[in-house]
């Protein structure tokens, strides 16, 4: 970038102050209209509930390939995943080669082991329905789609006919195109032994993590309990670090904001671009729109997502997006001064 | 199946139906020869991007463009704003430039317009952080810790927390 000279750079803001110092607030997206009780046809609710134990309870190895878009790009990884029942999954990633072990039910793990009560947020936020049936990694699959209360597609599974684990998943936009594929590409699956029907590991039915909410809220916090596109909160948490962190999610994709109290130390931030939104600055890493950052209010927030990267913009433009309150005032204190060491006869 | 060839363009831009884009995964993800050129596709497209910018001749910007996506003619390029928005090269955003964020995935076709003008507005912003940055020092009026989010940290635990996984079972405990 080109270093502008400070009284230029001075100008800039000040005519950025004068244009945005009025209200120009981002729209709010109004909440989804909540489905039809009556359109109760999650005829595929099942199929992914045995896929999520299967996930879990099988014993299964093979290759992963994962791609997401964004507004600028693409980003891909290869995944070396195996899963032994009551030992966990551990997954290997390429080309960097760092092996982790991850729950099937986290994006690390590739959410296709949800907890029940995921499941249930699914079916709340979406239809889920039985889509025939079709082959993914060679294998004969079941197909499940997820649709949305307009009758678009959210999310496609092909679930193991031989009662395996979700061999292929894909996220839809809201423009219906693919944003996230995570797909086997080559799977052993060892056989069911006969007689042996899997169990549901208890991490399995889920819950939600809102015990510190009462205390949170005792303390001051205003917590959204819900984002633009359904993203209901599941878990808030403040951490021996010093920072909130909340989780959100709509039963399919899962949105985390990170919550400091302080200014944000711009110089700092290696990697990360700066674009303007929502009225101000916000720092973005990588191509897929996932990994935001910006301050608002006396806080910095730091979100990281699962998500199509326009349900992430949505959700991010309804989080605080002050105009830095007093910055005028200070602005105009520090401006003066400023100006008068640039310009000593000024 | 034989190597991606074209076809690794059409996979960067999200452009492959589910049938192209299945096998061109199966095929990547076994193929470390492909992998590369995806990322060097990749890279270049993202090269284009950053490049763009007033000083990029736009004759040059389009033949290079047309060399990483044969697919097709790109329409031309827009002016981004009026001139007399304009500042130090840079353009200043008004009230009026932000709008509901819509960054949602282009076609190909448009793809390598749209984010050019994210380009620019970040540049107009870029400057104007830097300012305010050093006021804030000056003014010395903020008590308020200067913080750098731990990212690295940050990302583990939304990776490792799976959603509506109870409070039971944290599959996640941040170390400090
Ligand atoms: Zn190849």
């Amino acid at each position: 970038m080109i270093r502008l000279p400070a009284t230029i750079i001075l100008v800039a803001v000040m005519l950025l102050g004068l244009v945005t110092g009025g209200t120009a607030h981002a729209v709010r997206t109004s909440h989804a209209i909540p489905p039809d009780e009556a359109e109760n046809e999650d005829t595929g609710l099942h199929l992914l509930r045995e896929a999520a134990v299967a996930g879990r309870a099988r014993e299964y190895s093979g290759t992963q390939y994962v791609m997401v878009w964004g507004a600028s790009g693409s980003t891909s990884a290869v995944l070396e995943v195996h899963n032994v029942p009551g030992k966990g999954m551990t997954v290997r990633t390429e080309p960097s080669g760092s092996v982790q072990s991850a729950d099937p039910g986290t994006p690390a793990g590739g959410m296709s082991s949800p907890s029940e009560t995921m499941l249930e947020v699914l079916a709340r936020n979406y239809r889920v329905v039985a889509a025939g049936e079709g082959h993914a990694c060679g294998r004969p699959a079941r197909l499940v789609n997820v649709l949305r209360g307009d009758g678009t597609v959210a999310a496609r599974y092909w679930i193991d006919k031989a009662a395996g684990p979700v061999l292929r998943r894909e996220l839809m936009d809201a423009r219906g195109r693919v944003v996230n594929v995570g797909a086997f590409v080559d799977l052993a699956l060892d056989p069911v032994i006969k007689g042996v029907v899997p169990t549901v590991p208890p991490s399995a039915t889920g819950g939600l993590d809102l015990v510190e909410m009462p205390r949170l809220l005792a303390a001051g916090w205003r917590i959204p309990r819900a984002l633009p596109g359904r993203l209901e909160l599941f878990a808030a948490r403040s951490a021996p670090a010093g920072y909130l962190y909340l989780g959100y999610s709509d039963g399919l994709s899962v949105v985390s904001v990170f919550v400091q109290p302080g200014v944000l130390d711009e110089d700092h931030l290696q990697g990360w671009h700066a674009e303007w939104r929502s009225g101000h600055t916000i720092w973005i890493r990588g191509p897929v729109g996932q990994e935001m950052i910006w301050a608002s209010g006396g806080h910095v927030y730091t979100v990281f997502a699962d998500a199509p990267a326009d349900m992430v913009d949505t959700a991010v433009a309804a989080l605080p997006h002050e105009h830095v309150p007093d910055l005028w005032t200070r602005l105009g204190r520090g401006a003066s001064r400023l100006l008068s060491w640039v310009n000593p006869f000024g | 199946m034989s190597h991606l060839g074209e076809r690794v363009s059409a996979l960067v831009d999200g452009e492959l139906n589910h049938h192209e884009r299945d096998r061109a995964l199966s095929h990547l993800a076994f193929c470390a020869d492909c992998r590369a050129e995806v990322d060097a596709v990749r890279a270049l497209k993202s090269r284009l991007r950053s490049l763009d910018g007033p000083a990029m001749p736009t004759d040059l910007t389009m033949s290079l463009l047309r060399m990483a996506e044969p697919g097709g003619p790109l329409p031309p390029r827009e002016r981004p704003f009026p001139a007399s928005r304009t500042f130090g090269g840079a353009p200043i955003p008004s009230m009026y430039s932000v709008a509901p964020p819509d960054n949602r995935p282009r076609s190909r076709v448009q793809g390598p317009r749209r984010p050019r003008r994210a380009g620019y507005v970040a540049v107009g912003v870029a400057s104007a952080a830097v300012a305010i940055g050093t006021l804030f020092v000056v003014g010395g009026a903020d008590s308020n810790p200067r913080v750098v989010p731990p990212v690295d940290m940050f990302a583990n635990q939304h990776r490792n927390t799976a959603p509506y996984g109870g409070s039971a079972t944290p599959t996640f405990s941040p170390t400090p």
